[in-house]
């Protein structure tokens, strides 16, 4: 469990706050989204959440502990694992399984241990067979699950996706988004989804949609997609299949309902176009 | 492609030479060096040979391969011999043409020379051929960690280098990337003379190092974010340990050492 | 004159255990003034393709001709690069000088353009792509936001006055609004420049939205060439290469599969409307 009290935030030389006052809760075994438009402050959130940051006023808790207690910082690291945008930027070593094993090294996990881990991380994101590759002959969203199963290999309660597939290719996205939601569900893994994709944000159970600093938004998906003009103000975008229930239900071709998805939508067509 | 190149000259393998301890490896090519050293005459050198041309059998890797490592040397190897032909000049007289005098001290000191830089190159490249550059910095790391407690930096200097590993290729692709983003806009890298050749490199070397501050400070986030915290407490998920074929290695090594020093005294001359 | 693309081949380091053929065997002609969508996977081939387009690679098989210079001809080479701006996917790249508009000018002088000359057109391509020469001129391009950046990267292909702009992935990392209006500024850019313009998209809603015709690459050769109606009336093949086909169009074919008779064109939101307007009201 995290608990954020009304924390600031400013760069160095910044003007305008990154983070103006931002209190939230994310919960065990949550799946939350936090959208917002470039520059909205939802990635310097995302490193307070394992004291890479600290807030200039307010507090980060993450399982009882300050991340502002320089004592605990290994402990909360331990909890809190992030992936961050690119893939190339948080590989360390020249082989793979090598880096994997990255963390729990820095732990003095011993080495046995170590190796079941980086086995079990590979497996858990697909990637064994490319346990003694070189890093940088793998493709943009292979290294990405590298890099996920770097920080799985530490064991966290809780992970951040930092615009983890803002630079990854569509197959790459897709499977970033299945490892976090299996990861989730299988493995109750707290995950914190943050990114610009609003067709990423369907599977979590809660949206966060940030705006200059500031919380604009919170809600389920469905709550959140149904004030279309409000958030494309705040420089967002409703999924596609969404904006087409908006436009069908406007013309009265279908019910109100809470599809989402390509396969939600098709079944409630079907629906209509049978009854008619 | 650019981003195919192979820092090193490592040769997948899995010969005795290749399962060696890396520690075992650079601490044995300290010892070649100084085995090849301690050759003093100019009768001896084939067992230098011998024992360099034994290995690379073991090691499997392609004779070619130690060859290849010679190239670099192709001026310098026949410079070092022609003066030691020509400026020593004691001994018989060997050869006497037009100015030029050969004498058979020149001569045997000119073929020592040469086998002595031969033997050392080759020697010392079985070391890169057969170890990858991430065991070496393990190995380097150990052998130097005992400097530890005089405050010698082992494990941050191994870091550097394994990050170095993992980064060239990347850069020499961004670089790549950066040129030819440059030449679509009319960058002209081919003319001019060097100062203007030098300038027009800017337009390179700014983005690269623009993006390589921010890839450091991104990459030093992740790292530490993987709870990173400097080299104390740290395990290792690759460990060397020595096994019997570096005791056998060792003992190779110290008899080769032992030949040498006894054929320097005892061989009878035979030029 | 338009592109023309013929038998092109690209092998990477031939005759060696490394040897991989990137592209093969393309051929294709880029018609004057069209909005021309290239989509396909990462290793499809399209960016080395791309890169024929201004000679920075030269193909090792084939023909590339701009305007009837021939590409792989050293000295024509420098003419048909002249007309074939190049704008790379990530502006980090290029970025370089201590201004925008010195960066922005960087191409105009590498022309041998005079220094006012030069200026007036980076100013002129500055406020094309709605970057406000009085706000941006001066400030330094690393200061700028991601939008920014790109847009300054596009001013500087677009002082060149190029006659086919070539775009590889130009809304990649952008938010939405920031997506949809550098979509916005490409397609005025080609109204007011009266250029040819040639995207390499992930995002198939875009391409599908702007372009007029479409190139589907995969593993080095063209798959499928034509209009969008033509290229997503395939959608299953598209999805079983891989590729992402438009939402809209993904759902056209789910309810095939289910048994609806969904006209093959409907792969974008209005359409899906009207014709399911149509059919509600036939029924």
């Amino acid at each position: 469990m995290i608990t954020i009290e009304n924390i600031e935030y400013s760069y160095d030389g910044a003007l305008k706050k990154a983070l103006d006052g931002v209190s939230l809760e994310i919960g065990d075994g949550e799946f939350v989204a936090i959208v917002g438009h470039n520059g909205s402050g939802k990635s310097t959130l995302a490193k307070m959440l394992n004291a890479l940051l600290l807030p200039d006023e307010g507090s980060v808790s993450v399982f009882g502990m300050a991340t502002s207690d320089e004592e605990k910082t290994l402990d909360i690291r331990k909890k809190v694992g992030i992936v961050f945008q690119n893939p190339d930027n948080q590989i360390v070593t020249t082989v793979v399984e090598e880096d994997v094993g990255f963390g729990p090294e820095n732990l003095g996990v011993p080495t046995t241990e170590i190796i079941e881990r980086v086995h079990n991380a590979l497996d858990a994101v697909g990637m064994l067979d490319y346990a003694k590759h070189a890093p940088h002959m793998l493709s943009g969203g292979q290294k990405q699950r590298i890099a996920i199963a770097g920080v799985l290999a530490i064991d966290p309660d809780v992970l951040v996706f930092d615009e983890a597939t803002a630079m990854l290719d569509p197959l790459g996205r897709k499977a970033v988004i299945e490892i976090a939601s299996r990861l989730n569900k299988e493995k109750g893994k707290t995950v914190v989804m943050i990114t610009q994709y609003m067709e990423e944000v369907i599977a979590a159970d809660r949206v966060i949609v940030m705006n200059g600093g500031k919380v604009a938004m919170t809600g389920t998906p469905e709550e959140i997609f149904k004030r279309g003009n409000e958030l494309r103000a705040l420089r967002l975008d409703v999924p596609v299949m969404v904006e087409l229930r908006d436009m069908l239900q406007a013309e009265g071709l279908i019910p109100e309902n809470d599809a989402l998805s390509v396969s939600e939508m098709a079944e409630v067509i079907c629906r209509s176009l049978l009854k008619n | 492609m650019l981003k195919d190149i192979t820092l090193g000259q490592y040769v997948p393998g899995d010969s005795v030479l290749h399962r060696l301890d890396p520690r075992t490896k650079i601490l044995l090519m300290i010892a070649y060096i100084v085995a090849v050293f301690l050759v003093k005459r100019i009768e001896v050198f084939p067992v230098i040979i011998i024992f360099t041309v034994g290995v690379t059998l073991l090691s499997r890797v392609r004779l070619s391969y130690l060859v290849k490592a010679l190239k670099p040397m192709k001026l310098l190897l026949p410079l070092m011999f022609l003066m030691n032909l020509f400026l020593i000049k004691t001994g018989d007289l060997l050869v006497e043409w037009w100015i030029f005098k050969i004498y058979k001290d020149g001569l045997i000191n000119a073929v020592f020379i040469v086998l002595r830089l031969a033997t050392l190159v080759a020697g010392t490249s079985l070391l890169t051929l057969t170890t990858t550059p991430i065991a070496l910095t393990d190995g380097l790391e150990k052998l130097l960690s005992p400097l530890k407690v005089i405050k010698f930096p082992a494990h941050e200097l191994a870091m550097m280098m394994t990050i170095a590993l993992r980064f060239i290729p990347t850069l020499v692709e961004e670089a790549d990337k950066i040129m030819k983003a440059q030449l679509a806009r009319g960058a002209d890298f081919e003319s001019g003379n060097i100062i203007k050749r030098a300038k027009a490199m800017i337009p390179i070397l700014i983005p690269l190092f623009v993006n390589s501050f921010r890839r450091a400070d991104e990459l030093a986030m992740a790292m530490e974010s993987r709870c990173y915290h400097g080299g104390e407490g740290r395990t290792k998920m690759r460990v060397y340990s020595f096994k019997t074929i570096d005791l056998i290695a060792f003992i190779a090594m110290a008899l080769l050492i032992a030949c040498i020093v006894i054929m320097n005294k005892f061989m009878p001359n035979i030029f | 004159m338009p592109i023309i693309v013929e038998k092109l081949t690209h092998t990477y380091m031939p005759n060696t255990d490394n040897e991989f053929v990137a592209v093969e065997d393309i051929t294709l002609t880029i018609n004057d003034g069209e909005f021309f969508g290239i989509i396909g996977h990462t290793g499809s081939g399209k960016s080395t393709f791309i890169q024929h387009l201004n000679g920075l690679m030269q193909p090792t098989g084939g023909s590339v001709t701009v305007d009837g210079f021939d590409m792989s001809d050293k000295k024509q080479r420098a003419k048909g690069r002249a007309l074939v701006g190049m704008v790379f996917q990530y502006p980090d790249y290029q970025l370089f000088d201590s201004t925008v508009l010195d960066d922005v000018s960087f191409g105009p002088k590498n022309m041998g353009l005079d220094a006012e000359e030069a200026k007036q057109r980076s100013i002129e391509a500055m406020r094309m792509v709605g970057l406000d020469p009085e706000l941006f001129a001066e400030k330094s391009p690393f200061e700028l936001s991601g939008g920014e950046k790109r847009r300054a990267a596009l001013a500087g292909i677009i002082a060149m006055r190029p006659k086919y702009l070539v775009l590889d992935e130009p809304m990649a990392g952008l938010d939405p609004s920031g997506r949809r209006e550098i979509l916005a500024t490409i397609n005025s850019l080609r109204d007011e420049l009266n250029c040819t313009v040639i995207m390499v998209s992930h995002s198939m809603e875009d391409v599908a939205r702007s372009a007029e015709r479409i190139a589907v690459m995969n593993d080095g050769r063209l798959y499928a060439l034509g209009t969008p109606d033509e290229i997503f009336s395939r959608t299953k093949e598209l999805i079983s290469l891989g590729l992402d086909a438009p939402q809209t169009a993904r759902l056209a074919q789910e309810l095939r599969e289910r048994g609806f008779e969904v006209p093959e064109d409907i792969y974008t939101n209005e359409r899906f409307v009207s014709w399911l307007k149509g059919r509600m009201n036939d029924a």
